[in-house]
């Protein structure tokens, strides 16, 4: 039963390197952000406000690679992160781009907190910066290169180099980077004691967070095909509850296990249900409550860069396209794809215990 | 207590209903029509169950409007919508064989490890096998008999020393002879043992030991009479030629050797037939259990030339004594079965132990050889990507002000480095 699944139309020239639903729960636009130094705006519905295909709406230039986008306050804003070191905002009816911060390096990552209206990108510089509506922005040291960022209404998970991980209060985050704003001295630099300071459960480098949609806790996956799924509540009992599975992997010819690296977590929005995406173009839903994989879609042709709900749960985006491990310079032509499945009323939910 | 049943034989697992879609197999028929419905053809759409793919396909393109094009849930082969399934209908015979092929080498796979792994007969035995197991068990309560009574006899045997060589097998007979000669013997010769005894063992022990050695030979006797005659006789040409290498070494040894097998059979003493006139009490804990085996009169025969069992099975090899070469082979043959029982305890045992930690590597392998896609302590996928030359950006080249926009001049610091330029505190 693959008819509900479709790709969509003029796909970025080069890999993907993020998507992400517009958070509205009946909205289909997709946002992507590619190494071909563009992000793509899509609508998955047609003029008559059909689904399918989906249509190409807006392309926005950047000097450089895109490495992440998020939807910000509204489906008509985007933010931005890329390789020339810079964070944007581009307002998508009068496409005028904003710088908002620069870093020191590359952007990895750009997040965008509804609840505290606060922006947040982290770079290879090994900071965040944290960008509150029309004040400037507050650069937070880390310990190590960021590697990924996650949301929650509450809190903000950053997974980095060293297989570190710090989980902040987006509260106090707020709070004290106001205060430093009102102070303004020494280059607006914060130093800002986390929430909690975790050592990641997996022994390799952290590929990806995602936060559950109801607050407890996250889901970490490594380049070593594991994907871990932790609890924020320090207490030992939800501390015990933690685990960590082995995914994305095959048996190769004599016996060898190639293990891909797990690029992509995504929470579904009402299940509570997740998405994992591989190296190996494989894309599995996940029970992370009662540990049990719901299904495993057919694998696609390339690496699996990115996935996303919608923000009904509807819909699943899969961006596809060659990543670095394939080992390949040279890109070839129509791999990289965005694939959308749409889902049927069960098909994420958790089958419940056993 | 009635047999208990075994695993279902082959023709009951070959009749088994399977589904062809998972090759899943079930109890029976109805069930696995249920399952297909729920697994294999339900509507992804609306939950809708249909008896069959044909049903699914037309109720998936009229209802959904959408075309049916694998079969959920199935083997990657067997996901086609061209064959029609129901139950046990329409599959393909050269499938249904394959799948009986698959069947039986899994069957006689298991049964071969369950054999291996119990050393019981296989199923197939087993229903006829009734007869052939009751001997075996006959055959292993007369080989531990015959163990048991070896063990006195060795114990005897290292007491009176190899009195087989010296005492016709029909001496074996008039027990009361020995009785007379045996009973003023050990009461001599006790407190005489007494001293080198301890010398190995240790005084408190000995004494007891030393004692009850002697009326276990008395109670013993009525049954292996020869053995005795022999033993006040020839002690020291007895004991002198024997040597027992697991057994301390030499001072008292010439008494020593009896007490140590009779410990071993202390346990079973309670039942052994006590001698009116012994100078020892009954109430000591140490006591033969020569009473207990009731032996056939040619065990009986071989028992008594002077032969010795081992007291341990595992110790046995290690004896060598003046028994003949009959007895010798007829010690294997009771050391073999031993070995036997134990043995296959061992196996099964460790068996049980093995497959677990077999199966859990392939479960939980660490061992395993793997090959990472990708690996790099710190550097992540796209900072490498970052740096291929077709994505290079020289900051340099833009300027800050190129900034679009208003930018606050404090949150551009440091110096300009190179493009993709990585840092990293912690390098």
């Amino acid at each position: 039963m693959s008819s509900n699944q479709f790709t969509v139309a003029s796909p970025p020239a080069d890999a993907i390197s993020a998507l992400k639903f517009s958070p509205d729960p009946n909205s289909t636009r997709i946002v992507v952000s590619s190494w071909d130094k563009n992000v793509y705006l899509y609508d998955l519905r047609d003029e008559n406000g059909v689904v399918g295909e989906g249509k190409l709406l807006q392309k926005f230039e950047h000097r450089a690679p895109v490495l992440d986008v998020c939807f910000g306050e509204n489906e008509n804003e985007v933010y931005t992160a890329g390789l020339d070191w810079d964070v944007r905002k581009i307002d998508l009816n009068t496409s005028e781009q904003t710088v908002l911060s620069s870093h020191e390096a590359g952007v990895r990552n750009v997040v965008y907190s509804r609840e505290h209206n606060l922006v947040i990108s982290g770079s290879w510089d090994s900071t965040l910066h944290i960008h509150r509506p029309d004040a400037i922005p507050v650069t937070v040291p880390l310990p190590s290169k960021p590697f990924s960022l996650s949301l929650t209404a509450t809190k903000l998970v950053v997974a980095m180099a060293s297989r570190s991980l710090h989980i902040y209060d987006l509260k106090a985050l707020a709070l004290l980077t106001a205060q430093a704003d009102s102070a303004s001295e020494n280059g607006n630099k914060v130093e800002i004691e986390p929430w909690q300071r975790r050592e990641s459960s997996l022994k390799f480098m952290t590929r990806c967070v995602a936060c559950m949609p109801d607050d407890a806790g996250y889901a970490s996956s490594s380049i070593e095909g594991r994907v871990a799924v932790e609890w924020f509540d320090p207490s030992p009992e939800s501390q015990a509850r933690k685990y960590a599975f082995k995914c994305h992997r095959q048996t190769g010819e004599d016996n060898v296990d190639v293990v891909y690296p797990v690029n992509a977590l995504a929470f579904h929005p009402v299940h509570g249900t997740f998405a994992s995406g591989g190296g190996d173009g494989v894309v599995a839903l996940w029970d992370g409550i009662s540990k049990r994989r719901i299904r495993q879609y057919q694998k696609y042709t390339s690496s699996v860069a990115a996935v996303a709900f919608s923000g009904n749960g509807k819909y699943l985006a899969i961006a596809v396209s060659p990543g670095f491990e394939d080992g390949k310079d040279e890109m070839p032509e129509g791999i990289v794809k965005i694939y959308v499945r749409e889902l049927g009323e069960t098909e994420a939910k958790g089958k419940g215990a056993k | 207590m009635g047999k208990k049943r075994r695993g279902p034989s082959l023709d009951e697992v070959l009749e088994r209903p399977w589904c062809y879609y998972c090759e899943r197999d079930f109890d029976d028929l109805k069930i696995l029509t249920l399952h297909q419905k729920a697994k294999h053809f339900k509507c992804e759409r609306c939950g809708r169950r249909l008896n069959t793919a044909g049903g699914l396909s037309v109720h998936m393109s009229q209802v959904h409007k959408e075309q049916l094009t694998e079969i959920e849930n199935a083997l990657p082969n067997r996901a086609g919508l061209d064959v029609e399934i129901f139950g046990m209908e329409g599959v393909p015979d050269d499938v249904l064989k394959s799948h009986q092929q698959r069947v039986m080498t899994q069957f006689q796979q298991a049964e071969a490890e369950r054999q291996a792994a119990t050393g019981n007969p296989p199923a197939g035995a087993s229903a006829s096998g009734q007869p052939a197991k009751k001997p075996k068990l006959e055959n292993m309560s007369e080989m531990k008999k015959r163990l048991a009574e070896h063990r006195a006899k060795r114990a005897e045997g290292a007491a009176g020393g190899s009195s087989g060589d010296a005492t016709p097998v029909g001496a074996g007979q008039n027990s009361p002879a020995p009785v007379t000669y045996g009973l003023p013997q050990p009461a001599g010769a006790a407190p005489a043992q007494q001293h080198p005894y301890p010398q190995p063992y240790g005084g408190a022990v000995a004494a007891p030991y030393q004692q009850t050695a002697s009326p276990g030979y008395q109670t013993f006797s009525p049954v292996s009479g020869q053995q005795i005659p022999g033993a006040p006789a020839f002690p020291p040409t007895g004991y002198s030629p024997q040597p027992f290498p697991g057994a301390p070494p030499a001072p008292g040894y010439g008494a020593t050797p009896p007490p140590f097998p009779q410990q071993q059979h202390t346990p079973t003493d309670p039942n052994t037939p006590r001698h009116g006139s012994l100078p020892i009490p009954a109430g000591l804990p140490q006591r033969p259990a020569f009473g207990a085996p009731s032996v056939n009169s040619q065990q009986m025969q071989q028992m008594h030339m002077g032969h010795q069992i081992p007291a341990a099975p595992g110790a046995n090899a290690a004896y060598t004594n003046g028994e003949s070469n009959n007895e010798k082979s007829q010690a294997g043959s009771g050391l073999n079965v031993d070995d036997l029982i134990s043995g296959a305890a061992k196996d099964a045992a460790a068996a049980s132990k093995t497959d677990p930690s077999t199966d859990k590597p392939s479960k939980k392998d660490k061992a395993k050889p793997t090959r990472m896609i990708y690996s790099h302590e710190t550097v992540s996928p796209e900072e490498r990507m970052a740096q291929l030359p077709r994505y290079a950006f020289d900051r340099a080249q833009f300027p800050d002000n190129t900034a679009l926009g208003e930018l606050p001049a404090s949150t551009v610091t440091g110096a300009i480095r190179d493009e993709n330029t990585v840092l990293d505190p912690a390098h």
